[in-house]
């Protein structure tokens, strides 16, 4: 038997051997849990309400990049955490920068009345059938998802965020997206 | 050559019929796997004598044919055998993602609450993205396929309406208004499918019991049946201390008040996905057909053969029984 059919048929082996093989030995490590698995995925869009029941869309958003906060008004750590939202949503030109909360759960007119309360101006939507929740794989409240430019998502965070801890990871956005 | 032809077959039809009827415990055995081996080797050794003996090319390759198809189809079936992991069921919560090792990720679908779902989306590296339905999905060395399980939508208010978050701190996903029901309780002699979840907001946590139409109904006998599956929900307090006269039955998705709380629960169905190993479709049909290919080239005399074709046919095609150079 000629050489290069030796050869042909030990190729041939080797990929039904990979083939075989491939899924005993996974290449691809398992994603980390939560938020933080979905990062380089696109972000899934619904139309939702806001607080004052008009339709919004993270579409309306491409081209900014987009920090999206979950929260709920019985959380204590997402109450201390909206200032700092605010502080941050201030420090940046809107055009560049979106900060969009979204409430998990609640009824329009609890979400409106605490973010009266603590003089929120950023867009709070209302997420009663809790869908961004279960699809940013939300550990618990609040959580933050930031997205870039495309609306894919970047990075994902459980629980609270300092505001250094918030402007960091913006800023490592906006410098590579 | 008749001993490696009859034991590609066997391997070949055992392969086969774990293809066909997947997921049986017996291709786990080691009594079976041990038969299989049995069966490869058997086929290659009198295959490699067959190789020493004849020297028609037709028939050589045919041997080889036979012989690779064989080790590819046997060692694909071998592997599955003693190394895939056993059946599974994946339950996952509509919006949830879960990544099921050595196979994908399994995305299962947003519905909300009175819309149905019956597909889950598969999504693999190299591959494209397959959709699991009730029929079943070859996904490299696993069959999948949606089945639909009863699952509980929940809705929390408080007494002035206003809605209230939904949680599942020990379930699939925390933020999910859907029980998915996996844990199991006996209640009257009856096993019932049960699951629990918080309302923060109120500081309760209520657990969650499903029953059929027909345990409705025999549930509810002397109070007027709907027809409709029903949800008994007992309301505790947030250390799980049962409250007064806090359980009530809500049937065909009807709002009740306890415990400080209004709930409705909507039975619908919603899809999981069973996940069972198989040996490699690719590597199972590409040897088969290297084994079928060479039993037809063994036993099928060509059929536009000429006079000349006949004078080139050897001693070997004769001991095959396909010529007897004798007679002409």
């Amino acid at each position: 038997m000629s050489r290069y059919v030796i050869w042909a048929i030990a190729a041939v082996a080797l990929v039904v051997a990979v083939i075989v093989l491939e899924p005993f030995f996974p290449s691809q490590k398992a994603s980390p849990a939560g938020p933080a698995g979905l990062a380089g995925e696109a972000a899934p869009v619904f139309t939702l309400r806001d607080d004052r029941g008009r339709p919004v869309s993270l579409d309306r958003y491409r081209g900014r990049i987009v920090l999206m906060n979950l929260w709920a008004s019985w959380c204590p750590p997402c109450r201390a955490e909206m200032p700092d939202l605010q502080r941050l949503a201030d420090s940046y030109d809107d055009a560049a920068i979106a900060i969009v909360g979204v409430n998990e759960g609640e009824s329009a007119s609890r979400a409106q009345s605490f973010a009266e309360s603590l003089r929120i101006r950023f867009p709070i939507w209302v997420d009663a059938s809790q869908r961004y929740g279960r699809t940013y794989a939300a550990l618990g409240l609040p959580t933050t998802v930031i997205l870039d430019r495309r609306g894919v998502v970047v990075r994902g965070y459980d629980g609270p965020l300092t505001f250094d801890q918030m402007r960091a990871a913006v800023a490592s956005v906006v410098q590579t997206h | 050559m008749i001993g490696s032809v009859c034991a590609a077959v066997v391997v070949v039809a055992a392969v086969a019929v774990q293809l066909v009827l997947p997921g049986q415990s017996v291709y786990h055995a080691g009594w079976y796997n041990v038969a299989l081996c049995g069966a490869v080797i058997v086929s290659l050794i009198a295959g490699r004598r067959e190789l020493r003996r004849v020297k028609a090319p037709r028939v050589r390759w045919a041997t080889i044919g036979i012989l690779f198809g064989t080790a590819i189809v046997g060692f694909a079936g071998v592997l599955s055998g003693l190394f895939a992991p056993d059946n599974q069921t994946v339950v996952g919560a509509p919006g949830e993602r879960i990544h099921v090792e050595s196979l994908g990720t399994l995305s299962f679908p947003l519905a909300s609450i009175g819309t149905s779902a019956t597909s889950v989306s598969l999504e693999r590296p190299l591959y494209g993205k397959v959709e699991v339905g009730e029929r079943r999905s070859d996904a490299g060395s696993f069959i999948l396929r949606a089945v639909q399980r009863n699952v509980a939508w929940v809705e929390a208010r408080d007494p002035r309406g206003n809605r209230l978050t939904v949680t599942q701190p020990a379930g699939a996903a925390f933020l999910s208004p859907v029980l998915l029901m996996e844990h199991r309780q006996t209640i009257a002699g009856m096993e019932l499918p049960f699951d629990s979840f918080n309302v923060p907001a109120a500081r309760r946590v209520v657990k969650a019991v499903l029953f059929t139409p027909a345990q409705a109904a025999a549930l509810a006998h002397g109070l007027g049946s709907s027809g409709d599956a029903a949800v008994l929900l007992a309301v505790d307090d947030e250390k799980e201390r049962p409250l007064p006269n806090a359980i009530a039955l809500s049937t065909g998705g009807k709002a009740v008040t306890v415990g400080g709380l209004s709930l409705r629960a909507v039975v619908t169905q919603y899809p999981a996905v069973e996940v069972v190993a198989a040996p490699n479709l690719v590597a199972t049909v590409l040897g088969g057909l290297l084994v079928v290919g060479g039993i037809l080239a063994l036993v099928i005399r060509p059929v536009l053969s000429t006079g000349d074709d006949r004078s080139n046919v050897s001693q070997d095609d004769a001991a095959l029984g396909k010529l007897d150079p004798s007679r002409r």
